[in-house]
Parts: C-alpha cells; structure tokens; sequence
C-alpha cells in the first residue's frame, strides 16, 4: 500500500504531511512520556521484524500480493496507537529514502494511512473486543484485519481525490485485495504474534486500557 | 546490561534476519495490492508511466535491491535495512529518554 510519488499531485501531498505531522509529534510526545529504559529494546525489536516482514509479500492469489503493515501488532504491545505512529513513521522513512518503496513527497499519506489509521482501528478494535471478553489471539487478528482494510480504502480515496483512480472502482479494488491481505498478511501475523507473546511474556501485552474499563463497569 | 527485555531483542533480531535472507527468495513478485489496483484500473500503460516517472530522490538501493549483485545484494540491502532500522530506533529510544 505504499504510494509512490508519482501517484498524487504535490499541493496534495503536502496537505498529507500537514495531517500526518501532529501525529508524528504526539508519537515523539508518547514516547518521551510512557518509554522507559527496560522498553527501548522492545521498540527496537518491533522496528527491526516490522520492516523485515514488510520485504516479505505473500501471493494473494488474483495476480496480487501484499505484506503486513503491522502498527496495529505494536500498538497493541505498547499500549498506545501512538506506539504504532512511530515505529511505521520510522520505517516509512528509510523505506522511502533508503530503498525507493513509498514516496518521499507522499510519504505522509503514507504514514497516515498505515502509522495512523491502521494502526488506531487496528488498537481500538482490539480493545473493543477484549471488553467483551473475546479471547485475546481472536481480538487481535479482527482488530489487525480490520485496521488494514479500512486504511486501504482510504488509500483509494486518497487516489481518487489525486485523480489516480476513479473514486468506486478504486474502492472495489482495494477493498477487495486488501480484504484477503488483512487476513493473511496481517490478522494472522498479528494473532499470532500476540499469541506467542502473551504466553512467553505476559508482562509484555499491555492489556491496562481493558483491565482500566473491567474495574469501572464491575 | 540486564535488562530482560534484550533477550526478546535477540530474538526477534534473528528471526527478522533470517526473514531479511529468505525474502529474496519467498517474496511473491506479484504486485502489491495498490499497483494492481492502478494496473487493473488504469491500465498497463499510464501504470507503467507512473511507475517509471522521476523519483524525488535517487534512493541508493532502490527496490531492496544493490545494482548488478543479484540475489547477494538484495539480502545484503535487506539486512542493512533491518539492522539500520534496528540502530535508528534504539538510538532514538535512547535520545527521547536521556
């Protein structure tokens, strides 16, 4: 889903940047809040396998593949969609300078569609449905497919008002292709993540914001 | 250092190498969901301009990939990647908390 350069107007894609940056910002403020010493490396563990399995594109059949965005896997280790803002701000960064995947002038588009907006329904999501008592793996692989597919259909709107893509047909085919990558690429990965990690280190799945709402409504 | 949590750094480090490395190889060269939108809708033609129009900047190992050495440069570029990103974000970490 990353949008090169070539596919949206300049004045546009500043206006992106303009969105993105107070999230970027709010991400720095999370970080100098809620990081602490015995964290860092958490983060740097993130970064690290985020960006290696972005490299990693699955066939999704239909002459398409697609990889994990994963904010939403971070987010949900940290916490804070913020968590997930930076760790992709970061990636998007030296995928764009270093390896020409994502535009530079785009690149906050980018970074709102997969830092801000995958990420925050990806955490919202899950701590929705950890309310409610759904298991923890079942919360996060919903919570991670649907962050991705929501902010594939903002790409296509995005797309649309650049005059890259008709407006409905570009839902209908990011929708659909993002669909079936939300499940493998990033429903699975991210459930299975969780998963591993609440069970080798329970410490580490920052469950607090659904323990908070538990004791309010007990 | 005995922070526990360098443990989970090592091991995430390796398991994200050893992705860096079967990458080149396992990585489905089919386009991504966004090209094969633009493919689908667009067509080939205005995809393919767009796709080959100017980049802002010239990118020093563009498409993970290192010129003329093959399947050896990509999962050199690919691990550069993993291990830069690594550095950037622990360094950070620490810049943010000092």
């Amino acid at each position: 889903m990353h949008i090169p350069d070539s596919f949206m107007p300049l004045s546009q894609a500043l206006i992106y940047w303009a969105i993105a940056l107070p999230f970027i910002f709010m991400s720095l403020r999370w970080a100098r809040r809620d990081m602490d010493e015995m964290k860092i490396p958490i983060l740097a563990a993130l970064s690290a396998g985020i960006f290696a399995i972005q490299a990693l594109n699955i066939p999704i059949g239909m002459g398409t593949s697609g990889h994990m965005v994963g904010a939403a896997l971070v987010a949900i280790i940290f916490g804070s969609p913020f968590a997930g803002v930076l760790v992709l701000t970061l990636v998007l960064l030296v995928q764009g300078i270093i390896f020409a995947d994502g535009g530079i002038t785009v690149m906050g588009a980018n970074i709102l569609n997969m830092g801000v907006i995958s990420g925050s329904i990806g955490y919202y999501g899950f701590v929705a449905l950890r309310k409610r008592n759904i298991d923890i793996k079942a919360s996060a692989f919903i919570g991670a497919w649907l962050g991705l597919f929501i902010s594939s259909i903002a790409a296509a709107i995005e797309m649309s008002l650049a005059g890259t893509f008709p407006l409905v047909p570009g839902i209908v085919a990011m929708g659909t292709f993002h669909f079936v990558i939300g499940i493998i690429g990033e429903g699975l990965i991210t459930a299975i993540a969780i998963g591993a990690i609440a069970k080798a280190r329970p410490d580490l799945v920052d469950d607090k914001a659904v323990e908070a709402s538990k004791e309010v409504t007990l | 250092m005995s922070n526990p949590n360098m443990k989970l750094l090592y091991v995430v480090l390796a398991l994200a190498i050893l992705i860096s490395i079967l990458a080149p190889f396992l990585a489905s060269s089919d386009p991504d969901g966004l090209e094969s939108a633009a493919e689908k809708i667009i067509g080939e033609e205005r995809f393919t301009e767009l796709e080959e129009a100017e980049a802002a900047i010239d990118s020093p190992m563009p498409d993970y990939s290192i010129e003329g050495k093959g399947k050896l440069g990509e999962i050199i570029a690919i691990c550069l990647g993993t291990i830069g990103i690594l550095a950037i974000s622990f360094g950070l970490g620490k810049i943010i908390k000092a």
